[in-house]
Order: structure tokens, then sequence, then C-alpha cells
């Protein structure tokens, strides 16, 4: 049963970005969208968030839950999946050095 | 039209249309030893932990139903007028949603359901029946033989919960089991009543909202009076016997009872849709005659003026005779 997942990166590998492609639309930079099943979804997010680099990667895909989605996220960043009960939230830590600085480390054309 | 400026008053007081009608919506946020504020864009959390220091977390207001304020919160007006602004209930409650003390009612909410919760709670005669109807409801349809009074389904009510109590008991080998609310000795009591009351009362947090999502007020009942919870009691006791009892003797060994029960109990929400149900509950109750119309939501309704003969005449207007003075 494929559904949809969306994808969305910041500041990956070159490589990474061409090879989902393959799999999915790169609807603006580095946000990709496409209907793939749960297993094809397992294993490229397994290989995404191996390959991120010093970037971020957050997988959404529709899930038998109250919310209706479920998140993954991988990669050095300062939002969190907080857990309240059951209901999923993002925190923000605004202390940490900032995601736009880290993005103009890992700047690519 | 939709003008930039127009779109951005929008986002800032939106429209009926663009909230989610009360059985789409999130089911219940719980929050303790926080402080909930707005900023410039949105209402945020601000959770303080030893391990990650200060962090923020925005509430998906429009989204939530229900908004549980546990001990060691506390809320800015301007949180609490955008929550109101979204139709979303505040409840002040105690440690893990142990008791409810309060809570708060949109404005912008049609009064159609509180004047027909109203109208039946007046009429000794109509009350009487969607008292019936109530216990009607938990025993099935059909089984109560009609004109049974209401002091002899009391005791049948009574007699089905103990059965039940029993029964569950058997099934989880925990011996004899004995219902104790009692919030003054709440950590000595047992896992299984420790989880009930916390099932119970995130169970009367939903009711509430949906409720006060409907217009109508928590404080006539048909069964339970008195209590400014009255109608919530009513209500809440329809899905007891299918949602907390049962979950909370699943938890006789959990370490956290509390916690658990909120957990899963979330989970038994989804399973068991029981928002939308309350609603269509809550009118089939108060008004079987009446039509079904899921569509009937919060409406901003204009004030209309109340007539004995024509029911109601439009408000708002000059109702001055020609020619007079």
């Amino acid at each position: 049963m494929a559904s949809m997942i969306a994808l969305s990166l910041t500041a990956v590998p070159d490589h990474l970005r061409g090879a989902l492609t393959r799999w999915l639309l790169e609807v603006t930079p580095e946000l990709y969208v496409g209907t793939v099943s749960a297993k094809v979804r397992d294993e490229l997010w397994k290989t995404v968030a191996n390959s991120t680099g010093n970037g971020i990667a957050v997988l959404i895909y529709p899930a038998d839950n109250e919310q209706g989605f479920a998140i993954r996220m991988s990669g050095q960043r300062r939002r969190h999946l907080r857990d309240f009960d059951g209901l999923t939230l993002v925190s923000f830590n605004s202390a940490l050095p900032t995601e736009e600085a880290d993005n103009e480390t890992a700047k690519h054309s | 039209m939709t003008t930039p400026a127009n779109a951005r008053r929008k986002l800032a007081a939106p429209t009926v249309a663009m909230l989610p009608r009360t059985a789409d919506s999130l089911s219940f946020l719980y929050l303790d030893l926080v402080r909930v504020q707005q900023d410039d864009t949105g209402v945020c959390a601000v959770v303080t932990t030893e391990a990650r220091g200060t962090e923020t977390v925005y509430l998906p207001t429009a989204a939530l139903s229900c908004v549980l304020l546990g001990p060691g919160t506390s809320i800015t007006t301007r949180a609490l007028a955008t929550l109101a602004r979204h139709g979303t209930t505040v409840v002040a409650t105690g440690a893990g949603g142990v008791r409810t003390y309060s809570a708060t009612v949109p404005s912008s909410l049609s009064t159609r359901w509180l004047e027909t919760q109203a109208h039946a709670w007046a009429d000794p005669h109509e009350h009487l029946a969607v008292a019936r109807r109530m216990y009607e409801h938990r025993f099935g349809h059909g089984t109560v033989p009609s004109g049974t009074s209401l002091e002899k389904l009391r005791g049948l009510e009574g007699q089905r919960m103990k059965a039940l109590y029993k029964l569950l008991a058997q099934q989880h080998r925990i011996g004899r089991f004995k219902r104790i609310y009692d919030p003054a000795a709440w950590d000595q009591q047992d896992p299984v009543n420790l989880a009930l009351s916390s099932a119970n009362t995130c169970l009367y947090g939903i009711v509430h909202a949906a409720i006060i999502s409907m217009g109508c007020t928590p404080a006539l009942g048909f069964v339970h009076s008195g209590n400014q919870q009255s109608f919530i009691y009513d209500i809440a006791d329809l899905y007891k016997t299918e949602l907390t009892i049962p979950l909370a003797f699943t938890l006789h060994n959990a370490s956290h009872p509390e916690q658990a029960a909120r957990r899963s109990f979330r989970e038994g929400l989804r399973l068991f849709r029981l928002m939308p149900r309350i609603v269509t509950d809550v009118q089939r109750l108060l008004a079987p005659e009446a039509t079904d119309d899921q569509t009937d939501d919060l409406q901003e309704e204009l004030v209309d003026l109340w007539d004995p003969v024509t029911g109601s005449v439009p408000g708002g207007i000059n109702h001055a005779y020609d020619g007079g003075q």
C-alpha cells in the first residue's frame, strides 16, 4: 500500500539530492514529494539519514494516529520532536547555534 | 476577494470556516510545569528542563479541542484569548489531570443546542425522558421496560457497575477491587484506581470540550444535578464501561498508571472516535426527533430578539412603529 511522503532536506551533499530525484519530485530546492510503499520509504530513510553529512533531513508520512502523520528527523538541528502523552509537538531550542549559520558553512551552488 | 491585508487579518482572527470541526480536531493536550504565552506569531509553551535548557513548543491551537493545564503552569491572557478565538477549551486540572477545576468558553457559539438543553431541563416531563434515555443508552436500547422508575434505573445501574468490576477483577486476577476516589490520599491508592481517576478526568476534559463546543452548558445535568459539571458527568458515564474502566484494569501492574492511562486513552480515543460520537449522542439525547444535521457547527450568529409569538425576530435593527414618536 503506497502512500505519500514528503522529505525536506537542508544543506545535504549534492549526490544525495540527485539520487533522490529517481524516486521523488524535487518541488523546490531540497523539498521532495512522492508516493512510495512503506518498505521503500523505510529503506530510503535509512539511506538518507546516513548520508546527510552536516545537514538535516526531515521525513513526513501518513500514519494511523490521532494527528494523521508521523515525523522522522536526522542531523544536527535545533528543533526536536517532543511527545506529550502521545501527541507529537516540536520544541525549539534558541540557545544553540542557528541553522542559518550552519547553512552558511555548508553552502552549495 | 482575498487581498494580502485581508488574508493577514483572517490569519489573526480566523473565520469559522477555517477552524476544524469539533469532531475533526485533536483530542487534548496536557501541560504542566510550563509557561504558556503568546509571542508575535503564535501560542507557545516555554519548557525548561535540566537536560535541554529552555525550549519553546508552539501549540497547534486551532487543531486542539482541549488544553488541560496542570499544576506549575502559568498562562498569559493573550494566549488565553487566542485559544478562545480558536474555539479551544482550556481546562485547569490537578496533577496528572486528576481533577477539573474550571474551563473557558469561546464566545462565538450558536445557542441552538443550549436552548434545546435548557428547554428539556426545565420541563419536568422532558427532563425525566432525557434521564431515562441516558440509562437506556448505557444498558442498550430496548432493554429497559418503558415506565421503569428512575429509582429502579439507578439500582440497575449500580448492579451493572458492580458486576463489571467483579468480572474485570477476575479477568486480571487482582482479587477484590473497590473503587476509591480520594484526592486526599492520592498516592496510597492502587494502580487501577489511579489509572481510572486519571482516565476519567481526561474523559471529562474531552466531554467538557465537546459540550462547550456545541454551545451547551455543563451545569444543567439530567441524572446528576447541583454541580457546575453535572451534564459532563451525565455524558461521560455513557462511555466509562467501554473506555476508562477496562483500560484502568489493564494497567494494574503499570509503574506510572496515570501517564500510561492518558497515553493509551488517547489511542483509545482514536479507536472509538469519541469526539464526533459525543456530539451526536448529546444531540440524540436532547432531541431524538431532530433531524441529524452533522453540519451543525459553531456559527457566528447575529443576535435575534425573542418574541413569544413568532419565536425570534431579527436584532440589530430599530423596531419602532412607523409614525411612533
